[in-house]
């Protein structure tokens, strides 16, 4: 598959929070600002680029060879925890503003299904080294445009009035799914 | 005990365990998987081909290709190959049946595709049409293939090479006949080459 | 530990509506969204994730003195991952028409917070009676949302509830419901319904 096109499907028409329902928590919990989801949405980009490449590496050249594809999800999580704690103590020294603005959001992003959906993503689909990193930065390029609108939307939110029920999650909810809808529209382009 | 040296002990055996566990559970499930693959994949072929009694498999050009054989017969019955390209939304993939001769369609089946659920999925089945569920695949069975396949939108197909689109799922309908149309074109070629 | 005192069947119960793992702590989203366009792909997913938290709070709360507290989430999440594997297989091989519906989000039980979230806060702490009772009704809480959201999208989407009609020809099924708005629609719409009970349950 030609390598932009496989960008913008992977970036918009299937948006991973929109149409795979991958990194919901975070989109419900840290879209409040619009910084704080830039922050957020670089670093899942930034770790999803690399996890791309690593998986891929691990699955082709570990797991196919010796026939153990069974140990494929318990690898996986691994290699995405330790590489979110590399990242971690790596950003950490080597940019100290960078850090103070996504540090925190590190640790919550070992649990973030956009992730390991990723990784999980490419093996089905049989991508080859260079498609399974388009995809990885373009799924991350999603994620982040999600999260911004989410957010910009969100702060809006704050100042209208919304029966108290659906304050937080519910509105939420709701917006994303008017989100998706429009998302939807998207579909034609590939 | 020291404390990392616990640490790295402790994970090490849950992860020793972890592999021990599965590799047992890998010999217990895989042939199951395997099966199921397997019988699938007959399936579908023997959708998409007249009757025939055993199948022959064969790599042409990329393709994996399933030459129908009746016993006592060296002439097949038909060719049966899966062939992929993106729809609407996503990848398609189709297993499609053709006579020997490469002329016209024996039956088509899709097997995978993520179209727009009560749009682009009637290119499997179309439950608003009550009297026949599979009527788009269904159409292609017996549509000649030279010198491509058409499709028609909102009229009643007459030539042997045409089929009519879904309403409302016209960019659907197209993507089915252009990924027939590339590739058994494709194989064609190198198919009669071999043979 | 403040608690130890209250019984067991409050344990149980907590998770379904008290302590709901989606209505009330928002967490296992993503499959709760991705796989109720049916009701039967719901119920399937809730008993696969209600065996994988069982399975884990079980070895877990017999670890809980074991396993060192710096590597502790390395140690749940391959234990985690090692039961999502089973279930994953088992039902590729036993049960393949589900599996097949469910896809890629089979394998991402393990990154459920749900799963993660009650080995952090209630496994590691308890002993293995309670910790069973605990998973019991926490996965009961998650059958019971998957179970309401997948008929809800089915009613709507296919006419039918478990493949049986349940909607008359009359019926024209909004195809929206079984695509991702529905699911982001309903799912708000529940939210709401369930924070509105709540606040009238206190009231009174």
């Amino acid at each position: 598959m030609n390598l932009l096109l496989l960008f913008i499907s992977a970036a918009i028409v299937n948006n991973f929070v929109l149409t795979y329902f991958l990194g919901i928590c975070p989109f419900v919990g840290v879209s409040k600002r619009i910084s704080s989801a830039v922050s957020m949405g670089l670093a899942v980009m930034f770790v999803m680029t690399i996890t791309a490449a690593v998986t891929w590496l691990i699955y082709h050249l570990l797991l196919v060879p010796y026939h153990i594809e069974i140990l494929e999800y318990v690898s996986f999580i691994l290699v995405i925890a330790s590489l979110v704690q590399l990242v971690e103590m790596f950003i950490k020294k080597v940019s100290k503003p960078l850090y103070d603005t996504l540090g925190i959001y590190l640790p919550l992003i070992t649990t973030n299904c956009a992730i390991l959906g990723l990784a999980l993503f490419s093996v089905l689909r049989e991508y080859s080294f260079a498609e399974s990193m388009v995809f990885g930065v373009g799924a991350g390029a999603g994620f982040t445009l999600a999260l911004v609108i989410m957010a910009g939307i969100r702060e809006e939110l704050e100042l209208s009035n919304i029966p108290k029920p659906f304050r937080g999650a519910g509105i939420t909810m709701i917006v994303a799914g008017s989100l998706a809808l429009a998302f939807m529209g998207f579909a034609g382009l590939i | 005990m020291n404390k990392t040296a616990k640490m790295v002990i402790v994970l090490t055996v849950i992860t020793a365990l972890s592999g021990a566990i599965l590799s047992t559970w890998d010999g217990v499930t895989k042939p199951k998987i395997e099966y199921h693959k397997l019988q699938a994949l007959k399936a579908a072929i023997s959708d998409v081909l007249p009757p025939y009694d055993n199948y022959e498999e064969k790599d042409i050009n990329g393709y994996k290709v399933y030459i129908g054989k009746i016993d006592g017969s060296t002439q097949p019955v038909g060719i049966a190959f899966k062939v992929e390209g993106s729809g609407f939304q996503g990848n398609i993939s189709i297993m499609v049946g053709v006579d020997p001769s490469f002329t016209s369609i024996t039956g088509i089946k899709v097997l995978e595709q993520i179209e727009t659920p009560g749009l682009g999925t009637k290119i499997v089945e179309d439950p608003s049409n009550k009297s026949n569920i599979f009527w788009f695949p269904e159409q292609f069975t017996d549509v000649v293939i030279e010198p491509e396949i058409v499709v028609l939108k909102n009229k009643i197909p007459q030539k042997p090479n045409e089929v009519q689109a879904i309403s409302g799922a016209t960019i659907s309908s197209k993507a089915v006949v252009r990924i027939l149309n590339d590739n058994i074109q494709n194989l064609k070629e190198s198919y009669k080459s071999v043979n | 530990m403040a608690k130890k005192s209250i019984s067991l069947s409050k344990e149980f119960l907590k998770g379904l509506w008290d302590e709901n793992p989606v209505l009330r702590m928002l967490l296992g989203l993503c499959p709760t969204l991705a796989v109720t366009n049916s009701a039967i792909n719901g119920l399937a997913m809730g008993l696969a994730t209600t065996f994988v938290l069982l399975s884990s709070s079980v070895i877990i709360s017999l670890l809980r003195k074991v396993i060192p507290h710096q590597v502790r989430i390395a140690g749940y999440i391959v234990i985690i991952a090692t039961f999502v594997t089973v279930a994953d297989r088992y039902m590729a091989a036993f049960l393949p028409e589900i599996s097949k519906a469910l896809g890629p989000y089979v394998p991402l039980i393990v990154v459920n917070c749900v799963i993660l979230g009650r080995q952090e806060a209630f496994a590691s702490k308890n002993g293995v009676g309670r910790s069973i009772i605990d998973a019991l009704g926490m996965g009961s809480g998650f059958i019971l949302v998957l179970l309401v959201l997948g008929s809800i999208r089915e009613l709507f989407g296919s006419a039918t509830i478990f493949n049986l009609q349940i909607l008359g020809d009359w019926f024209n099924p909004w195809m929206i419901m079984i695509l991702p708005p529905g699911a982001f629609l309903t799912l708000g719409l529940l939210i709401g319904l369930g924070n509105w009970l709540n606040e009238r349950k206190v009231k009174i």
